[in-house]
């Protein structure tokens, strides 16, 4: 299974993907997407791109909350666990 | 074989609008990332229109196209709506009033956020099939407009106001639900529908919205793709990209669409970024058209796309339209209906673009001026007689073209009248 800080690599690549000029942003656990740039819409995209590459299925819903990447790599990690 | 489905179709696009590009820079948005919206313009609600205005000038002309023998068949008025102006009495009884249906009409009015349009629409559907009255006609009313005002304070629910106030527009669109189906006939049985409870926007207080923009949208998206997986479970052979010619959606902005498309693509068809972005011009494109310049009208939305997909497709032969509907809350649903040269023709007299493009372009000051709520009604106001100077050039450019207005509120009673 895959560890925490793997799972925060995997969301900072999919975020360089979406956002553009993030390439040299060295990504911390308290970066907060909407500050890199990403609206909604965006941080959607990025959300469900982890998803797929985690090959998670939960409904989309229940990965909303987190306020910044840690965290949300957190939930990632939780639901892997539980899966 | 059991024919239903919208008999004619009207939307309305409201008296004046404004340039979102224009709203963008003012309010300093990035323009990179506004672009993104693919919205351009947006119906704003002036404040002697309200959703009975909105409603009846969209209803107007299809039953102006009647005789009076087939107006009488219409026995069930269904007014679809998330901008209520009554707890109790419902906006359908004034429609019912000035559009001078029969009595023996049964009415009421419905609410589930962006879905209401789809929940009445179907009602309608299973009154024609259930055949209780043959030949009895349903007129199905989707009517919304913008609240201005957002809750404030508290954490979670916080609009993404740079998305919100681009894409909130006012209109509404009327359907003609008859077994006479020449403008879009619906494959009966063929529905999807996928719901459950949850918290991503909503009407909490008279005059405002709230909502959290990330988990809405997601909840879009489980919802676009269990609705379609429902859909395919009970109908034989269905393949997202063969199966529909077009595909309409609810639009909140077409920058949503465009994701909930690719994410469609990309999960059903496995297709390839080249093939999702071909897809998309030719399929979804057309029925973005009339939101892009409207905005978001909550439960009439889906039909607005509709209306525009019938209009702009190229259509050869009968075609099948797959459409997609959304309310927050949670319930949506897939289902799909065909459309032929005759549905376009018949559509096309209407002239929707013709009305969208005779609409009062709005200055920033103008706007700003309703938003501060000049004359505006709010919800619960007893006694106003709306100013029709206030921005009288809009008053003015709808002179000729037999539009309902609010007149005067009296102890609560809406009066209307209209324009000379």
């Amino acid at each position: 299974m895959m560890t925490k800080a793997e799972i925060l690599e995997l969301i900072a690549k999919s975020t360089r993907e979406i956002i553009p000029g993030l390439e040299g942003h060295v990504f911390k656990a308290s970066d907060q997407l909407s500050e890199l740039g990403a609206n909604s819409v965006d941080r959607a995209e990025i959300t469900m791109m982890v998803q797929e590459s985690l090959a998670l299925t939960i409904p989309r819903v229940e990965l909303t909350g987190p306020k910044n990447i840690g965290e949300l790599a957190e939930l990632f990690f939780a639901k892997l666990k539980r899966a | 074989m059991s024919l239903v489905g919208i008999e004619s179709m009207n939307v309305f696009g409201g008296t004046a609008y404004l340039d979102v590009a224009e709203l963008a820079r003012h309010r300093k948005l990035d323009s990179a990332r506004f672009e993104n919206l693919l919205m351009k313009q947006k119906t704003v609600a002036l404040p002697y229109e309200d959703p009975v205005t909105f409603a009846v000038n969209a209803a107007k002309p299809v039953v102006d196209a009647l005789t009076p023998a087939e107006k009488d068949r219409i026995e069930l008025l269904i007014t679809c709506t998330e901008s209520g102006i009554d707890f109790g009495k419902s906006l359908g009884t004034y429609v019912h009033h000035c559009l001078g249906l029969n009595r023996n009409c049964r009415q009421f009015e419905i609410k589930q956020a962006c879905y209401s349009g789809t929940a009445g629409f179907q009602m309608a559907v299973n009154f024609v099939l259930s055949k209780v009255s043959p030949g009895a006609k349903a007129l199905i009313v989707a009517t919304d407009i913008s609240r201005f005002m957002v809750a404030e304070g508290g954490s979670a629910l916080t609009e993404d106001w740079s998305f919100a106030e681009p894409s909130g527009g006012a209109g509404a669109v009327a359907l003609l639900v008859s077994n006479r189906p020449h403008v879009f006939q619906v494959d009966v049985g063929a529905n999807g529908y996928y719901g459950y409870e949850v918290m991503d926007t909503c009407r909490p207080m008279p005059d405002a919205e709230a909502g959290d923009a990330d988990l809405s949208l997601l909840s879009y998206l489980d919802c676009c793709e269990n609705a379609f997986l429902e859909y395919r479970k009970r109908v034989d052979g269905v393949h997202y990209r063969d199966s529909f010619q077009y595909l309409t959606f609810h639009t909140p902005f077409g920058g949503m669409v465009k994701g909930a498309h690719r994410t469609m693509m990309r999960k059903m068809v496995q297709a390839k970024p080249a093939e999702i972005e071909e897809d998309f011009h030719r399929r979804v494109v057309p029925g973005m058209s009339y939101c892009q310049r409207v905005g978001n009208i909550m439960g009439a939305t889906v039909f607005l796309s509709l209306a525009s997909t019938i209009d702009n497709a190229h259509v050869a032969g009968p075609a099948r339209v797959g459409c997609f509907s959304y309310g927050s809350g949670c319930c949506s649903e897939f289902y799909s209906g065909v459309m032929t040269p005759d549905s376009q023709a018949r559509q096309r007299r209407f002239a929707i673009k013709r009305q969208l493009d005779g609409r009062y372009a709005l200055s920033m000051e103008e706007y700003e001026a309703i938003l501060r709520g000049s004359g505006g009604v709010k919800f619960g106001v007893r006694n106003v007689r709306p100013d029709t100077g206030f921005i009288s050039g809009a008053y003015e450019s709808g002179r000729g073209k037999g539009r309902l207005y609010l007149r005067e509120i009296k102890e609560f009673h809406r009066e209307y009248e209209w324009s000379s």
